[in-house]
């Protein structure tokens, strides 16, 4: 009977590191093995199938002389950069205003979070009837008797863009509401006290202490922020497509229809690298200096 | 942060609050409003808000020329089934790392979590090209799979910040008076770790519920589930508003309830954590 306690002894020990491998071993694969896979069609000649010829950097060249492409990044851009200013104001000022004793509040953070707990493939359909001109706010507009009133962004090629930031604003903001919520609410009451009892006003209690405070959810929502912006698809499936031409065309839905309508998959798949590092020059260095936070 | 609010004050602050919250909520009760009116009244000129014949034609009408119901159960099979899969392969891994931490749980944790921000189209191709030669594609028992792999990271995160505020003097105690390892699972940490569980669960339906981009990309008509419907359904059928809300109201209305009782958790993971 010497093996019995033996064998349970290394149980104990291997057994949490053996329920713990499979996890890690399928996100290894999935994701790092997955996308090592991904680079590497980017640097062959596959067409409709994958095809294991090297091309070298040829993808990435012609990758950056196609247009549709300039198009989708510059969107990318343009996009990016005012949805992720504009979240993080209105989701700062909601968080301001939701911290003063709002009655209900309990009720109003669910419904502050439903765009972005549904589907916007779903709640796309309001957003179609809301800015088609025929029928929704121009239409509305017109007859309560504004008649000059014109809201016709979503078949202007110059402003179709504005359309898909709106409905990206209006789906993520109160989620960021909620984020900055806690920042403020794990703020030590105690500064806030002795900086009243100092005469301190709101407006500089907000900008000189607050504020400052509220640092690590600025930078989490920066983060969160910019790998939606750069993830965004359903947004412009749902809502536009990509047109009116290629007025919204993102990366995303450019990799798409560069490998599955064009069947030019070594392109896709540079396009795919290209925001797959992106999105790795963003996080490595918030999770560096989380890591090394946490130590 | 206790701040003196006069009463005046309050109630101006919370009238605008609700006045912003129906702003944000109003596009949803217009998809749920329209869905009860006929097609004329729903671009009608001018809008009708509520005083129209309401009317629950559409729903039918969906039903019958699209088979909803089918769609649902893929929807309610695929995020069902996403999120048990998940559960057996994380439950185990998440238990490990909270209760036996070793040096780089917390690196191994974050990531993980890492890989969540990571782009989809970033493996897409892999994915489809296993799903053709595994003839994977537009079954639901490859979806369930690929659901279940882009939440994992998600699970196993979430379970183990659940499993971590499970206090450890209960099994240091449990260890003391004897208990086994089949004991310590069975009588102490399962009923304590059910409300974790059940939170992450309910997200995990969610998300896995909300999925587009691999259901709307990997499935054509069998395994599509209600969000592959409501976007194939836009097209065709051009500007049919009613009918087309009536099924956008039909794929919302669970996450809608869901939602309302899981906020707490729908924030906590979609951050990141960076809330809890």
């Amino acid at each position: 009977m010497q093996s019995a306690p033996d064998f349970k002894t290394r149980l104990q020990v291997w057994l949490p590191k053996l329920v713990l491998s499979p996890s890690i071993a399928m996100v290894l694969v999935f994701v790092y093995g997955f996308i090592l896979f991904t680079v590497y069609l980017s640097f062959t000649d596959s067409r409709i199938l994958p095809s294991y010829g090297w091309v070298g950097w040829e993808n990435y060249s012609k990758l950056f002389r196609l247009s549709h492409w300039e198009i989708a990044i510059t969107n990318m851009a343009i996009f990016a950069l005012l949805y992720m200013v504009i979240c993080t104001v209105i989701g700062l000022a909601l968080a301001i205003f939701l911290d003063q004793k709002i009655r209900g509040e309990g009720a109003l953070r669910p419904i502050y979070l439903y765009p972005m707990a549904l589907s916007f493939i779903v709640t796309g359909t309001a957003w179609k009837w809301i800015l088609d001109p025929g029928i929704g706010i121009e239409n509305t507009m017109h007859s309560l008797g504004w008649e000059s009133f014109a809201f016709d962004w979503i078949k202007n090629r110059e402003y179709a863009l504005y359309t898909v930031v709106l409905a990206a604003v209006w789906q993520t903001s109160g989620f960021v509401m909620a984020m900055f919520l806690a920042g403020l609410r794990g703020i030590d009451n105690e500064i806030l006290k002795a900086a009243q009892m100092d005469g301190a006003s709101n407006w500089n209690l907000y900008r000189r202490i607050i504020i400052p405070q509220l640092r690590p959810a600025f930078l989490s929502a920066f983060v969160i922020l910019a790998h939606l912006a750069i993830k965004t698809y359903d947004l412009v499936i749902a809502l536009t497509g990509g047109g009116p031409g290629r007025a919204t065309e993102l990366p995303a839905t450019f990799m798409y229809s560069y490998t599955f309508t064009r069947n030019q998959m070594g392109i896709g798949a540079a396009s795919a690298t290209i925001m797959l590092m992106t999105i790795a020059a963003i996080m490595v260095p918030y999770l560096y200096a989380e890591l090394r936070e946490k130590r | 942060m206790a701040r003196a609010v006069t009463t005046n004050r309050k109630a101006l602050n919370t009238a605008i609050a609700w006045i912003i919250g129906l702003l944000i909520f109003f596009p949803i009760l217009w998809t749920i409003l329209t869905s009860f009116k006929t097609e004329a009244q729903a671009i009608n000129d001018p809008p009708i808000f509520l005083f129209f014949d309401w009317t629950l034609e559409n729903y039918s009408i969906v039903q019958e020329r699209s088979n909803y119901m089918k769609f649902l159960w893929n929807s309610v099979f695929l995020a069902g089934g996403s999120t048990i899969l998940g559960l057996i392969i994380a439950v185990p891994a998440a238990w490990s790392m909270a209760f036996v931490p070793s040096k780089r749980t917390k690196d191994i944790l974050l990531w993980m979590l890492s890989t969540k921000m990571l782009p989809a189209v970033g493996v897409l191709y892999p994915i489809y090209l296993g799903f053709i030669q595994l003839g994977l594609l537009d079954s639901r028992v490859g979806l369930v799979i690929v659901l279940m792999l882009i939440n994992l990271p998600i699970i196993v995160w979430m379970l183990y910040t659940y499993f971590k505020e499970i206090p450890g003097e209960i099994l240091e105690a449990a260890r003391m008076d004897g208990a086994t390892l089949k004991e310590e699972l069975l009588y102490i940490l399962t009923p304590m770790a059910i409300p974790g569980i059940a939170s992450t669960m309910l997200l995990n339906f969610i998300l896995a519920w909300n999925e587009a981009f691999w259901t709307l990309n990997l499935t054509a008509v069998n395994a599509a589930p209600l969000t592959a419907f409501i976007a194939s359904y836009s097209s065709p059928e051009g500007l049919f508003f009613a009918k087309l809300s009536a099924a956008s109201t039909m794929a919302i209305a669970p996450i809608l309830i869901l939602g309302w009782f899981s906020q707490k958790q729908l924030v906590r993971g979609l951050t990141f954590g960076a809330v809890k």
